[in-house]
């Protein structure tokens, strides 16, 4: 399995003369002196990877060194010395792993320490169905470091994720995305918010699938942390996420799309206490409200900016005394402490809590969704699971993953989580459908379709899939090998002319002036960057845009 | 016919495959070889062409032979194989372990560097001091084509100019600097500056203006293209001042001022100097009237219509002209009062400068970095009258006078100035009809010549190539990783098109952690920019990217400052 690298060592003679140490690239007639630790990669440069390579060597020779090393052997190679890029892309990983008939090795980082104030319990929760599942299809495997010389502590496997116990120097310099080189199939990164994470996108050739957590909410900072993810991307990778209208968004804001696939998270729903008058009972109990039972249950789930959500429900609350309100928020449960009488805030951050969740999902008689594309998927189909219909306030039409379950108000959503319903319409929508309606006919059978169509076995298939189907992807001219033919020298040029200096180009082997900036700077980019990245670079530079005017 | 036995580079053979290959250290080549080619390059060095054929020809058909022979011959004008010229091996391995210096001047015969009378150029002519001085102070090394010692620690060394990339490593080891000279039209030395393993590499600059804005825009290439250890001489402050309203690191440009040698160049019996000068051209005049000098090419950019307007204004004055021959003004009618004093060997300036009351320097030419011959006369205790314009005044300072002259803004054909020919007048009158001010003059202007040796100016040399060596320590690659993410839109302003901001990441290409805090770091597009050019680029190149596409030249200069400081910081 030798997935990094990217040069074929060309045929070549090595010897040793007077202390010396010298290779001769017999294709091209070039003798070229190299020191001890060039030979060594040299003599292993076919058959072993960069990560084997370096690990091996690293105890003989200073890490530096090893990679000083095997940095001017690729420099070579671009100055077309002693290696020669390989163009044939790498083969693709499902083959071998057909071959093999094994599951993908997939390695899957867990910092929980870290990012214990960003996840809440049904993040948690989702998260560790999701790898129960995909243990099924892949081989999971986390990083636990320890230092060499300091008390030997093993991280035994989590679950069904093994750990690798890693034994490092304490002054290793090496970070953890330089492990996973080691000839895992692909990487598996299951949250938005370690930003450490996005160091694995530099490893080379190895597919990485990114879920954003289902519960996240279109808000601002997520969207900044999306537009970053999409430009670390390389068209090897996937970004998985939880909802259609999350695509739509991003399509809209035009990041592009082609790598964002959209798999809902899989869902568990209880089998129902027994009729919808037993549930109103339960609710009306349990909050001590007996308008569960003697109104109208309408649920408002969540999605809300929170501060922009109070006002609106106290507002809805207000012009439907007649209805029993029931929302379904986190942030408002835990501040929005006196809202109107007709309305009683909910949130299951515990397995207690969450228990009884479906008791209330089925005691609406109405579920209304009035900030959708902050809701996250998997509450709306718990919402609606139980035959409930709904009223969604939608950007994007009636979303497809709810389709058949109800009807769809539409609804504005910035970009900044600000949502706007139209209240007279929405409460006209609602009164509509809380009177007998042919159309509720039609919603008998939804639980059970909806539950089969959202398996968390699905889920964590169609994502094993994303890192075969990664690789077959048209790669992009990033980490190229081949140098420019005629390299650019960026330079200022005064014009006898017209006395102007401006800045230039003058390529090297035609030895000719190139006025053409735009283009040496992109072929430069390029050497690093991906084309979406060299794109926005140069459009931020252009004149009508320019920041520095 | 090879004309064998011949000395053989140092050669590894190896078999590969079935083939034979001749692995040539010294020019860092493999040559394939056939089986006959091997077996003559085994007796080359002790057998004659005929014994060789004779030995072999039992063993090879007679065509193969003379083909190998051929072959050969081919390979050993490329340089390959056979050593060119003498066996410098031992006496490398002998000689002291002194430092040496690649000196790198195409175009220029390297013997003519030892024999002054045949080169005319002042700028070859200061080349060829300054190199007979560096002989005390290091051992230089002439590319060139064939191995000789030329004298005690100069050689000449069988290094082309197209074998110079390939034997980066050996030079680097060999040679602590390489010395060179800017030509515009050269080539072969823009694309060294790509390897890092070359020593420093210090490029003399005699023309830094002039020739229509090729002379800048030569400079600004290299300019551009330098590693941070590369950098310009040139013989006067002027040329650092000039390209510090151009570039924004005039540090690269190094003063290495010219000398004269003071034996040679001196006082004389002036009217003993006069008389003789009179005698040989054939005018008596020269012996009695008041002289001024002109010791040059009779050409526009050297002034000689301004020389030609002083005479005129000046008929009680003899205006004489020291030259190859009278250029432009062999077809004129001239002032009786102008005066060709014919062409003379370097032995004998010193009585042709003796001969001039006042020498006169009107040069217009973006070339004149310095003016040798003002500094010869004034070692000559002749006072000189200079134009205000460029290095010339730098080299007079108070022990001549300095005359009006309207400098250009920008390049006229090859001329950046004229001199006033009225206020040279003035001048020039000032002190031929005013014996004390000259007797001081006269002083001053010998005593301020001796301050400027050949010996100063080889020394410099040799500390900026120790200054550069030091730079060069100090280079570091940039293996800091970035990348270019769209801006989220900003709140109330509706749907617009993605802003992009970049995000630096605390890991290295090594995959080491190289800022400890967080993973990723906003930056500013246009540092991020700069980041990603200073990869392969140099910081120069990234400054004339800065310059067009940031407005403010302050905030550009500090976005260049802090990059590099985040680079060399975190390497």
């Amino acid at each position: 399995m030798v997935y990094q690298r990217r040069y074929r060592l060309k045929r070549h003679h090595k010897f040793e003369r007077d202390d010396r140490k010298y290779v001769a690239d017999i294709e091209t007639g070039d003798l070229i002196q190299i020191n001890d630790v060039e030979w060594e990669i040299l003599g292993r440069y076919e058959s072993q990877t960069l990560y084997q390579i370096v690990e091996r060597l690293k105890g003989k020779y200073k890490l530096t060194m090893v990679f000083d090393g095997i940095e001017r052997l690729e420099r070579l190679g671009r100055q077309g010395s002693l290696l020669s890029p390989i163009v044939e892309p790498v083969a693709p990983v499902h083959t071998k792993v057909e071959q093999t008939d094994r599951m993908p090795r997939l390695l899957v980082p867990f910092h929980f320490t870290n990012e214990k104030s960003a996840l809440d319990y049904v993040t948690g929760l989702n998260r560790y169905q999701l790898l129960r599942h995909i243990s099924a299809f892949a081989e999971l495997e986390t990083l636990a470091f320890s230092e060499i010389g300091g008390e030997k502590k093993e991280v035994s496997d989590f679950d069904e994720v093994r750990v690798r116990n890693l034994r490092v120097p304490k002054s290793s310099a090496l970070t953890a995305p330089w492990y996973a080189l080691d000839g895992y199939d692909g990487i598996l990164l299951l949250s938005q918010f370690l930003t450490d994470d996005l160091l694995y996108y530099r490893v080379p050739d190895v597919p990485i699938v990114h879920c954003i957590d289902g519960v996240q909410q279109l808000r601002h900072s997520l969207l900044k942390t999306l537009l970053t993810l999409s430009a670390f991307q390389h068209s090897k990778d996937t970004l998985v996420v939880r909802a259609s209208w999350m695509k739509e968004w991003l399509a809209e804001l035009g990041v592009p799309v082609e790598n964002v696939r959209v798999i809902p998270d899989g869902i568990d729903v209880v089998a129902p206490i027994g009729d919808k008058a037993l549930a109103k009972q339960h609710t009306a109990a349990i909050f001590e409200k007996p308008m569960f039972v003697e109104r109208p249950v309408v649920g408002l789930i969540s999605g809300f900016e929170p501060h922009r959500g109070a006002k609106w429900i106290a507002a809805f609350a207000r012009a439907n005394p007649h209805l029993a309100i029931f929302v379904y928020d986190a942030m408002l449960a835990q501040h929005y402490q006196h809202p109107p009488e007709n309305v009683v805030i909910f949130s299951a951050d515990d397995e207690e809590t969450r228990s009884v969740l479906p008791i209330f999902f089925q005691a609406l008689d109405l579920v209304c969704f009035p900030a959708m594309p902050g809701t996250p998927l998997s509450i709306i189909l718990e919402a609606v699971a139980f035959g409930t219909p709904c009223v969604a306030m939608a950007k994007y039409g009636m979303p497809p993953e709810v389709a058949d379950a109800g009807v769809a108000v539409n609804a504005d959503w910035d970009h900044f989580g600000n949502f706007y319903v139209p209240m007279q319409e929405l409460s006209r929508t609602i009164h509509k459908w809380l009177k007998p309606f042919e159309a509720r006919g039609v919603c008998d059978d939804f639980t059970e379709r909806i539950v089969h169509r959202h398996t968390r076995k699905d889920a964590a298939e169609a994502i094993v899939q994303l890192f075969a189907e990664g690789l077959q992807r048209e790669t992009d001219n990033f980490e190229k090998t081949e140098s420019t033919l005629f390299p650019p020298i960026f330079c200022r040029r005064y014009e006898p002319e017209t006395g102007a200096l401006k800045s230039s180009v003058y390529r090297l082997g035609i030895n000719r002036d190139d006025d053409d900036l735009e283009t040496a700077l992109a072929e430069v980019l390029s050497e690093g960057h991906t084309s979406a990245e060299v794109e926005s670079v140069l459009k931020h530079f252009q004149p009508e845009s320019s920041v520095c005017p | 016919m090879l004309g064998l036995p011949k000395m053989l580079h140092q050669l590894h053979l190896f078999e590969e495959d079935g083939i034979s290959y001749a692995a040539d250290l010294e020019k860092a080549r493999v040559v394939e070889l056939s089986a006959v080619m091997l077996d003559i390059l085994k007796l080359a060095e002790t057998q004659t062409d005929d014994t060789i054929v004779e030995t072999l020809g039992a063993s090879y058909p007679e065509d193969e032979i003379s083909e190998a022979f051929e072959r050969f011959s081919e390979l050993e004008k490329e340089g390959l194989l056979f050593n060119r010229g003498e066996d410098l091996r031992r006496s490398f391995e002998t000689e002291s372990k002194w430092r040496k210096l690649l000196v790198v001047i195409p175009g220029i015969n390297v013997d003519s560097f030892f024999d002054i009378e045949t080169l005319s150029a002042g700028t070859n002519m200061a080349l060829a001091y300054m190199i007979r001085h560096l002989m005390e102070y290091t051992d230089l090394h002439f590319v060139g084509s064939r191995n000789r010692k030329i004298t005690d620690g100069v050689y000449e060394v069988d290094i082309g100019i197209d074998d110079l990339i390939r034997l980066r490593s050996k030079i680097a080891e060999t040679y602590y600097g390489i010395l060179t000279l800017h030509q515009e039209q050269d080539r072969w030395l823009l694309p060294l500056y790509r390897y890092p393993e070359f020593p420093p590499i210090l490029v003399q600059c005699h023309a830094p203006r002039g020739h229509g804005g090729h002379a800048m825009n030569s400079i600004f290439r290299h300019y551009a293209a330098m590693r941070d250890c590369d950098g310009f001489t040139a013989p006067s402050d002027y040329v650092r001042d000039f390209y510090a309203n151009y570039v924004w690191d005039p540090s690269f440009f190094h003063t290495l001022p010219n000398g004269v040698d003071s034996k040679l160049f001196r006082p004389m019996n002036k009217t003993a100097a006069k008389h003789e000068v009179a005698k040989e051209v054939g005018d008596d005049r020269i012996a009695i009237a008041p002289t001024v000098g002109y010791l040059s090419r009779v050409q526009s950019e050297k002034g000689a219509s301004v020389y030609l307007k002083l005479a005129r204004l000046n008929p009680e004055f003899l205006f004489l002209i020291a030259g190859p021959n009278l250029g432009r003004y062999a077809s004129q009618k001239l002032p009786n009062n102008l005066v060709y004093v014919g062409f003379h060997p370097r032995e004998k300036l010193p009585l042709i400068y003796n001969a001039f009351d006042v020498y006169c320097f009107p040069s217009m030419s973006g070339e004149e970095t310095f003016g040798l011959t003002v500094l010869e006369a004034m070692a000559c205790g002749v006072p000189p009258v200079v134009p205000n314009f460029d290095g010339v005044p730098s080299v007079v300072g108070d022990a001549g006078l300095v005359a009006d002259a309207e400098n250009f803004d920008h390049d006229v054909a090859t001329l950046v100035s004229y001199p006033c020919p009225i206020d040279f007048s003035i001048k020039i009158n000032s002190l031929l009809n005013n014996t004390e001010m000259w007797d001081a003059f006269s002083e001053k202007a010998r005593q301020r010549a001796e301050l400027f040796t050949w010996y100063k100016t080889a020394e410099r040399i040799v500390k900026l190539f120790e200054m550069l060596r030091h730079k060069r320590k100090l280079i570091n690659p940039n293996r800091l990783l970035n990348v270019f993410a769209p801006t989220p839109p900003i709140e109330n302003e509706g749907l617009q098109e993605l802003k992009c901001r970049s995000v630096l990441l605390s890991m290295n290409a090594n995959y080491e952690r190289c800022l400890m805090r967080d993973a990723v770091y906003p930056l500013r597009v246009e540092d991020g920019l700069v980041l990603s050019i200073l990869k392969n680029h140099t910081p120069r190149e990234a400054e004339a990217v800065l310059a067009e596409l940031v407005a403010d030249e302050t905030e550009a200069r500090a976005i260049l400052k802090r990059v590099r400081g985040l680079i060399d910081g975190t390497a």
